[in-house]
């Protein structure tokens, strides 16, 4: 059989540390090869050597059954190699066609002047839409367009110079159930077109849907590539980890009969009614999960319990006592927690160090007037990021790293830090542990059962259900705005959430 | 990564830590050897302090504005106009002190102004203060009839006197520099800011009032630019309307020259500092070699792009050396 890919011994070093260290990986067309790995396992150096980024130290390829040692981003692209990004590299301000054909729009000549053919681009763009499931109109602004959609028109875009091998980095981390089912869909036909896809994926149930081999990577070392067919997923996980992970965190001991209230709100709607009243308590000794699809009004909620964004009406109480929450400032002082879904957006610092980010919160709540009084102390604010990384395992080479240079879980971890070293007393988890590998998650589902354990209250926002059903005490289903449905953890299965979940559209 | 020590210095760390210094020393040196017997005279230094003195007072400024990605093109309208205000009070009899101290709280009314409208109108801080900039300088030259204001007391103008050889001014820029060292080394007003430059939206939903930073920022902008406006007016010995007029351009440059990122979030006030000190050097040096205004202007220019240009270069050449 002809391979798309086949790499061997692939070795690579950056100043002395290996990233990567003789690994072999292959993909054959018409299947999902799927890369597993901790956050560092070395995916991403992989990818990038694909890609063109990176140029191995040692090891050599064959794409498309040419050799070759390295690559650079056009040799990539030449030899048929497309990477959907985590973050996607669609232009917001262009038509979904211009965005297909960007950089090689079809043209024709007026007068002998060279311009662009639109009437040929919206037709080829059309064609290629039909065939992604795409039901827009070609003219269309991305900017317009749901994440799926987006997503979709960047796969499309792959497709449009005519791609062999696909690369995903994470695709199904912003999507909801309903989207990931048709990205599936979409995947399965590109591989009855021939197209070889390599599938960057944390979550492990995804590869029994989806994948057709497994090629697992711990700390740049290869660790074997097996037939999905073949083995059961929780066998993965050692082989990623090196340890056995416990999969679900729920409480051992039953919640006390008439449990104390930790945190309640009443009747909160947003002024732009993206939530409108909700009502909803959390109780001591117990992790309250919130689910729904997008945009159903849990994060637009909490957003709004945290002084984010203004609420038309409502109240929050804490311990029974009310709090009144003008902005984000006025809500850390009164002991409120929020790890937001976007890490880069607005989650961290980018000039910032590990300990400089972390004391961030802690300083705000020594200080007073909005955040003007006070003084820095970088002593202890040093020591306080060391306990709170060794604590929490954050991999770093020190604590003067930039977070934004971390992975993905340790830059969660720092976040983390920040909100756990200014003691608050309710802590908002919006999506966790998105994009987050497994070892990680398991780690920060303990650091949330101790907050519970101390009398904090937590709420997790999760579109994982794995997750939600596997961690959370109590479960709380938002749809259209509204909360819908509550169950307690043992009443709970998946199709009674995910048909709350859409019950009122 | 462990390899990867705190203090372990490569150029790139060089760079960014004495960068600014490095050039200053560069030109410090080609000068001395161009005009060896007039460039490095006691004097001469005292002159090159007095010289930078506007430059840097400014940029003191100006760096709070570029820290949070913003920039403020009316600093040297302010300085005008705080420093004819100061002088209209003098020639009615005010005493010298609340007459300083007024021209200084008028530069922070204007920063108020200019902060209000930033966080009201949403608009970019370039928008802004392009128009108040204008706005300001008509103001200035309303109540001064376009005319400068002269026969200011002694007392007023001893502010930019020599004292033992030594300009006042520029130990006012000194402890100017002394203060803002401390207050963006140990103050969680200023460690705010950083983080508000940094990345806007994380400082808002970390609970940084970014509004009121804002506001906050261009208070300090204007009030160092008022503050440099009366320096001016002193030295001058007389306030003119049209005094400052396109003096952004220098407090901007000695921002950048001195290691302020116009992304936001990095720089120090040390950096800019030598910044402006560098400014009144090449103005000083070049001076003294006879070289007209109209030379000055396209070295200043020049030395602009080369100091960033080679501040690109160089972290260029070290996260490809770090990465081998």
């Amino acid at each position: 059989m002809e391979y798309l890919v086949q790499m061997k011994g692939m070795t690579m070093k950056f100043a002395g540390v290996t990233a990567l260290e003789k690994v072999d990986f292959d993909l054959r067309p018409g299947e999902v090869h799927v890369l597993l790995g901790e956050n560092g396992a070395g995916k991403s150096t992989l990818v990038k050597i694909l890609s063109g980024i990176n140029h191995p130290t040692e090891g050599e390829m064959t794409i498309g059954g040419k050799p070759f040692t390295s690559l650079t981003p056009n040799m990539s692209k030449e030899n048929g190699i497309a990477i959907i990004y985590q973050e996607l590299s669609v232009i917001d301000e262009l038509s979904i066609a211009e965005n297909l054909y960007v950089g090689k729009l079809p043209t024709k000549r007026v007068l002998g002047i060279p311009q662009v053919d639109y009437t040929t681009m919206y037709a080829k763009a059309r064609e290629l839409m039909d065939r992604m499931g795409i039901h827009r109109k070609p003219e269309t602004l991305v900017q317009d367009l749901s994440i799926s959609e987006k997503q979709m028109v960047e796969i499309a875009k792959a497709l449009a110079v005519n791609a062999r091998i696909l690369i995903m980095d994470e695709p199904t981390s912003s999507l909801s159930v309903e989207e990931t089912d048709n990205l599936f869909k979409i995947i399965r036909q590109l591989k009855q077109d021939g197209i070889g896809i390599i599938y960057i994926s944390h979550k492990l149930k995804e590869i029994k849907q989806i994948g057709d081999r497994v090629t697992v990577l711990k700390d740049g070392k290869y660790m074997g590539t097996v037939d999905v067919e073949t083995v059961e997923v929780e066998d993965l996980v050692p082989m990623m980890v090196g340890r056995k992970v416990q999969e679900r965190f729920l409480r051992t001991t039953p919640i006390e009969q008439n449990p104390e209230v930790v945190f309640s709100v009443k009747n909160l709607t947003r002024r732009d009614r993206k939530a409108r009243d909700i009502s909803f308590d959390v109780y001591r000794g117990e992790i309250l999960g919130l689910a729904g699809l997008i945009g159903a009004g849990r994060s637009e909620t909490m957003e709004g319990i945290f002084g984010v964004q203004p609420i038309s009406s409502g109240e929050v109480y804490l311990h029974g006592k009310k709090l009144h929450i003008t902005d984000p400032y006025s809500a850390l002082k009164q002991g409120i927690a929020f790890v937001t879904e976007n890490r880069r957006e607005t989650g961290f610092f980018q000039n910032f160090e590990i300990w400089k980010e972390i004391s961030v919160t802690t300083n705000l709540k020594k200080s007073t007037a909005g955040g003007f009084t006070g003084f820095t102390n970088e002593k202890e604010e040093r020591e306080q990021a060391e306990v709170y990384s060794k604590k929490l395992r954050t991999k770093c080479s020190s604590i003067d790293q930039m977070t934004v240079n971390l992975s993905g879980g340790n830059q969660q971890k720092v976040i983390v830090s920040k909100w756990l070293a200014v003691d608050s007393d309710v802590f908002i988890f919006d999506e966790p542990t998105k994009g987050i590998d497994v070892g990680a998650k398991s780690e920060i589902y303990q650091i949330m059962r101790d907050m519970v354990d101390a009398g904090k209250g937590v709420i997790m926002v999760t579109s994982d259900m794995a997750e939600l059903l596997g961690v959370c005490d109590r479960i709380i289903v938002f749809s259209n705005g509204q909360i819908t449905a509550e169950f307690m953890n043992a009443d709970a299965t998946e199709e009674k959430v995910l048909y709350a979940a859409v019950a009122a559209y | 990564m462990e390899s990867v020590k705190k203090n372990k210095l490569t150029f790139g760390t060089y760079w960014e830590r004495f960068g600014t210094l490095s050039i200053l020393v560069l030109i410090l040196i080609g000068f001395s050897i161009a005009s060896p017997s007039n460039f490095l005279k006691p004097a001469n230094i005292a002159q090159i302090g007095m010289q930078s003195t506007i430059y840097t007072v400014l940029a003191f400024g100006e760096f709070f504005a570029i820290l949070l990605a913003g920039i403020d093109l009316s600093v040297g309208s302010v300085a005008a106009f705080c420093g004819a205000v100061c002088a209209k009070l003098l020639l009615a009899g005010c005493p010298v002190p609340l007459a300083v101290v007024i021209g200084i709280l008028t530069g922070l009314v204007m920063g108020a102004v200019n902060g209000t409208l930033i966080n009201l109108l949403q608009l970019h801080p370039f928008v802004v203060t392009l128009g108040t900039n204008t706005i300001f300088r008509g103001i200035a030259l309303v109540m001064c009839n376009g005319k400068p204001v002269f026969g200011l007391p002694l007392g007023f103008k001893s502010i930019a006197l020599y004292l033992w050889g030594f300009p006042i001014p520029f130990l006012i820029v000194l402890v100017m520099a002394a203060i803002l060292i401390w207050f963006t080394k140990y103050t969680v007003a200023a460690r705010n800011m950083y983080a508000l430059g940094g990345n806007k939206q994380s400082a808002w939903y970390s609970g940084i009032n970014t509004k009121k930073f804002t506001l906050f920022a261009h208070i300090l902008s204007s009030t160092f630019a008022g503050m440099a406006g009366i320096i001016m007016t002193a030295r001058v010995g007389a306030a003119e309307p049209t005094a400052g007029d396109g003096y952004e351009t220098y407090a901007i440059a000695a921002c950048i020259i001195g290691g302020t990122s116009f992304f936001g979030g990095k720089g120090k006030p040390f950096g800019v500092l030598l910044g402006g000190i560098l400014i009144g050097m090449i103005f000083n040096g070049l001076s003294i070699l006879n070289v007209s205004s109209f030379y000055q202007k396209i070295a200043l220019g020049v030395l602009i792009i080369f100091a960033l240009a080679l501040e690109k270069i160089v972290s260029n050449i070290s996260a490809r050396t770090e990465q081998k």
